[in-house]
């Protein structure tokens, strides 16, 4: 296998593009499920089909350890190549580890301006420029309207991608006009792109991930991939 | 009178440096009565603490070797070897840990699990070492033991359960509450050496309900009876310590407990539980192999009355001739006993036999299974197996990491030669990761270790204990080439003019080898080199590894093929054949595209927030990865893998970059090709290395 079949393997590469190939440099984005169901792969799948497209991303951990994010990226792109044998595996996997970088933060202290002075470090010395943030454990339940059209509004300046993951839960059943759940079933305004996964339907192994809303023509709403029941990843 | 091992406990003492080891270790021998004072590390009294010995130690404030020691508290004989905390010296954590049975990891209450306790904790997991913590100094501002132990539970991935709780913390620690007896315990007297059982204040009742729930449910994983009891509301203190003691044993469970060995608080407690969950020699299960039966791993016994196996852990150059710290793994050893050392075969009579206690020793005349004890004047190395004569057994190898750094020193005149010889042998002997050669090209002696300050310390010491007063030469990183493409190669080697002929043909190809330095594959058919010289063109090829084309580096990842080969009756012999393969390695390395390798090292930054942004860009500058930032509080740690050429003088460079209050560790973490632009400074630099020459 080579890096572009590897490539061709992620069937979430078509969110890095709109309909006519253009690459979308603005996005704010979110996974959603229930605990348990794999919105954190989901968003190490998005991760790594921006970072084999040569994009650099930041994974922000709020309250996840950095040895337990690392570890996610090494087992979904073990699980990418399946049984397979990647030409040049090792380089590939530097070349991964150069394009990501991940930042934790504890629940208490994650906000807009500590996360955009982390990023300025980065990007005013001209260590690391993301294209792309993918924010991991941010907690919706807690968060106001005001904080996340603050975070969108970081996203307009500095010109980036950001896929939130959140979680939904069981007993809230409130949802929004376009079928969003509850916590964000207010806010899924400032939202361009929604995907929800939902647990197997009767007599099924697999989740689906269904994308809800898209406004930036990478995707049609309505679209359902399945996820390999073990490795989570998603399928073509 | 034989020993109940049941009472004897081999523990180390490990954690990040400055978290207050050797300070806890003092106050340990000073409650077991073996000293009668207590000296602080870098005490004004300016005598120093007891383990660090050495004067350099005394004058640093660091420990640089391991001593071990022997105490006993409330009948139990302890053997403790404190251990160094920083990462260059971490082949002696590591022995430590291998002859030890327990350990207790020592934390720092405002520091909590730093980037040290990790590399310590991940040692201790290799070995298998049953644990307890102790968050030390809790006296501090700052102090925060449950956010500590919380640390313990997400970063060392411990099941980590809180044994007491402090009362009060920081200035006003007074003493700790056990939640196994319900009891405050207050450390008073001017030492903390008269304790006092109180009822718990009413104040922190509930909290030690419910941290006590929390044992409780912890502990009644590892036992049924203590479950029921539990659950009918009788548990008693025995059976809440048999649980704890089965869980910790198992390695599922890591019992913490809280104090200030500065401020004298909770240290006879810490010992209690050394006793009480720390396993007995006989508890710990260690194997040895039987090289009588093709190295087949066995179970040693323990039993004193069994055959003597023993381990040689550590050496040490005392003032009447070389120490050897041994453990004592079964049998017994007594004074004029004759042992045999396992690796050449040479016997050796005991003639002293001692018990260390830091720098003083105790004549013994036996020794049984279980013991750490000293040998006096035995010639060995580190992690040879001394046995009884009529066995051939030797205890498994240890993990020993290749040096990554080197340095060359010439002596100054010629009593120095001399001294630095003597300090050379004693040195390599000592420290598996320290090693030295000579660079027949250059004629200097090089050093190679596990970093700047490891090599620092052996050039000091060298000046210190042994008069040797050396120039030193600049650091040099241990670079390494390999090949990324396989090559085909034929070479003819012929010489025939003048006395004896010479010749041989070498064909094949070499290719890049996934795992491993080296390997050497005989495809000849048909006779094409006779047997007798196939022998001779691994030699040559070998001999090709030892420098690169490139940048006179060692060659490493390489598969030699031979496939065909030519010979002459008469003129072919052992060296022909070897010129010929050391031809033939010329022939193909060049097409085989050769690369040049650097050691690259994992670093941890770890500093305040607000000197992040320096941090990361000073990680930049060095040509760093970086591979995350984790913010501790007030703290971020800054983890990357930076080539180990970049970071010589590292530690200036930071300290004027955050005031001071930033430190870093870094370890070994794998070799890696060097960009293009480095590579050719390199060879280029080796070019003209080689026109000096």
């Amino acid at each position: 296998m080579l890096k572009k079949d590897l490539i061709a393997k992620n069937p979430l590469r078509i969110l890095n593009q709109d309909a006519k190939g253009k690459q979308i440099s603005q996005r704010m984005g979110l996974v959603m499920s229930r605990a348990g169901l794999g919105k954190t792969a989901i968003l190490v799948q998005i991760a790594l089909a921006n970072i084999l497209d040569g994009k650099k991303i930041i994974h922000v951990s709020i309250d996840q350890s950095l040895d337990k994010t690392k570890t996610w990226y090494d087992d979904i792109f073990k699980d990418l190549i399946g049984a397979e044998h990647l030409e040049n595996a090792a380089s590939i996997a530097a070349e991964i580890m150069q394009h990501r970088m991940i930042m934790t933060f504890n629940v208490s202290s994650f906000n807009r301006p500590k996360l955009e002075e982390r990023l300025n470090d980065l990007v005013q010395q001209d260590i690391f420029r993301p294209a792309c943030l993918v924010i991991d454990g941010f907690d919706f339940t807690k968060a106001s309207r005001e904080e996340l059209a603050d975070l969108r509004e970081l996203m307009e300046i500095m010109d980036l991608n950001i896929w939130f993951s959140a979680v939904s839960h069981r007993e809230d059943d409130r949802v929004s006009a376009n079928g969003i759940p509850a916590p964000c079933h207010e806010v899924d305004d400032l939202f361009d792109t929604v995907m929800v996964i939902r647990p197997p339907a009767k007599d099924q192994l697999c989740n689906t991930l269904n994308i809800v809303k898209d406004s930036t023509g990478s995707a049609q709403a309505g679209k359902s991939m399945q996820m390999d029941p073990a490795s989570l990843i998603v399928q073509g | 009178m034989k020993k109940d091992l049941n009472k004897v406990r081999n523990i180390g003492i490990s954690a990040h440096i400055d978290s207050g080891k050797t300070t806890l270790t003092e106050r340990i021998l000073f409650y077991t009565q073996r000293i009668h004072a207590i000296h602080e590390v870098r005490g004004k009294d300016g005598v120093g603490a007891k383990m660090d010995s050495m004067e350099l130690e005394k004058e640093r404030g660091i420990t640089i070797q391991s001593a071990a020691t022997y105490c006993t508290w409330k009948e139990h004989d302890i053997n403790i070897i404190d251990t160094p905390g920083h990462v260059d010296f971490t082949i002696e954590v590591e022995r430590a840990l291998r002859v030890l049975d327990g350990a207790v990891l020592i934390l720092c209450s405002v520091g909590g699990v730093q980037s040290q306790s990790i590399t310590v904790n991940r040692q201790m997991d290799r070995y298998k070492v049953p644990r307890i913590a102790f968050i030390n100094k809790c006296d501090r501002t700052g102090a925060n033991p449950l956010r500590v132990a919380g640390q313990l539970r997400d970063k060392l991935k411990q099941n980590a359960v809180m044994m007491q709780v402090p009362i009060g913390l920081e200035g006003d620690l007074k003493g700790v509450v056990d939640l196994v007896t319900m009891k405050a315990v207050y450390f008073e007297g001017e030492n903390g050496d008269v304790i006092r059982e109180d009822e718990i204040p009413a104040n922190l009742m509930d909290e030690c309900e419910a941290k006590r729930e929390e044992l409780l449910d912890a502990a009644s994983m590892f036992s049924d009876e203590l479950m029921e009891a539990v659950l009918e509301g009788t548990p008693t203190p025995e059976m809440i310590r048999a649980a704890v003691r089965k869980g910790t044993i198992a390695l599922e469970l890591t019992p913490v407990f809280i104090g200030s060995a500065y401020k004298n608080k909770g240290v006879q407690a810490m010992l209690d539980a050394v006793n009480l969950y720390l396993p007995n020699p006989k508890e710990v299960e260690n194997t040895a192999l039987d090289l009588d039966k093709n190295e087949e791993e066995f179970a040693v016994s323990n039993d004193p009355d069994d055959k003597l196996i023993s381990l040689a852990f550590k050496l040490e150059e005392g003032r009447y001739g070389q120490l050897t710290y041994i453990r004592i793994y079964q049998g017994t050893m007594r004074k004029g006993d004759t042992i045999v050392n396992s690796r050449d075969g040479r016997k050796v009579k005991i003639g002293r036999l001692v018990r260390m206690h830091s720098d003083e020793m105790e004549d013994i005349e036996m020794a049984h299974a279980g013991d750490i004890v000293a040998l006096f004047g035995i010639d060995c190395a580190s992690g040879d197996t001394f046995t009884s004569p009529d066995i051939s057994v030797s205890m498994s190898s240890m993990h020993v990491p290749a040096p990554v750094i080197s340095l060359s020193i010439s002596p100054v005149d010629n009593k120095a030669q001399v001294n630095m010889s003597k300090a050379l042998n004693r040195f390599t002997k000592e420290d598996p990761t320290f090693r030295t050669f000579v660079d027949h090209e250059t004629n200097e002696t090089i050093i190679c270790g596990m970093g700047e300050l490891h090599l620092e310390v052996y050039i000091e010491r060298m000046k210190r204990e042994y008069g040797a007063q050396v120039e030193v030469g600049a650091p040099q990183v241990a670079y390494r080439e390999t090949i990324t493409q396989r090559a085909e190669f034929n070479y003819t080697h012929k010489k025939q003019t003048g006395g004896s002929g010479q010749f041989g043909r070498v064909a094949g190809y070499m290719e890049p080898l996934e795992e491993g330095n080296y390997e050497f594959v005989d495809n000849i058919v048909g006779g094409a080199i006779p047997r007798e010289y196939i022998s001779s063109c691994d030699k040559g090829f070998q001999k090709s590894l030892e420098k690169g084309a490139l940048a006179n580096a060692q060659v490493n990842g390489v598969r030699c093929v031979i496939t065909d080969g030519a010979f002459h009756a008469v003129d072919s012999s052992d060296v022909a054949f070897q010129l010929a393969a050391i031809g033939a390695f010329k022939d193909g390395y060049m097409k085989a595209k050769p690369v040049i390798m650097e050691p690259i090292m994992k670093v941890a930054v770890e500093g305040p927030t607000e000197f992040q942004g320096g941090i990361m860009g000073s990680i930049n500058q060095r040509r760093g990865m970086i591979i995350g930032t984790a913010e501790e509080g007030n703290y971020t740690v800054v983890e990357a893998e930076v080539p180990l050429s970049e970071m010589f003088g590292y530690s200036t460079v930071l300290r004027s970059l955050t005031q001071g209050k930033a430190e870093f560790t870094m370890e070994f973490a794998t070799y890696r090709p060097v960009p293009k632009g480095v590579a050719d400074e390199i060879i280029k630099k080796a070019k003209a290395d080689k026109e000096k020459k």
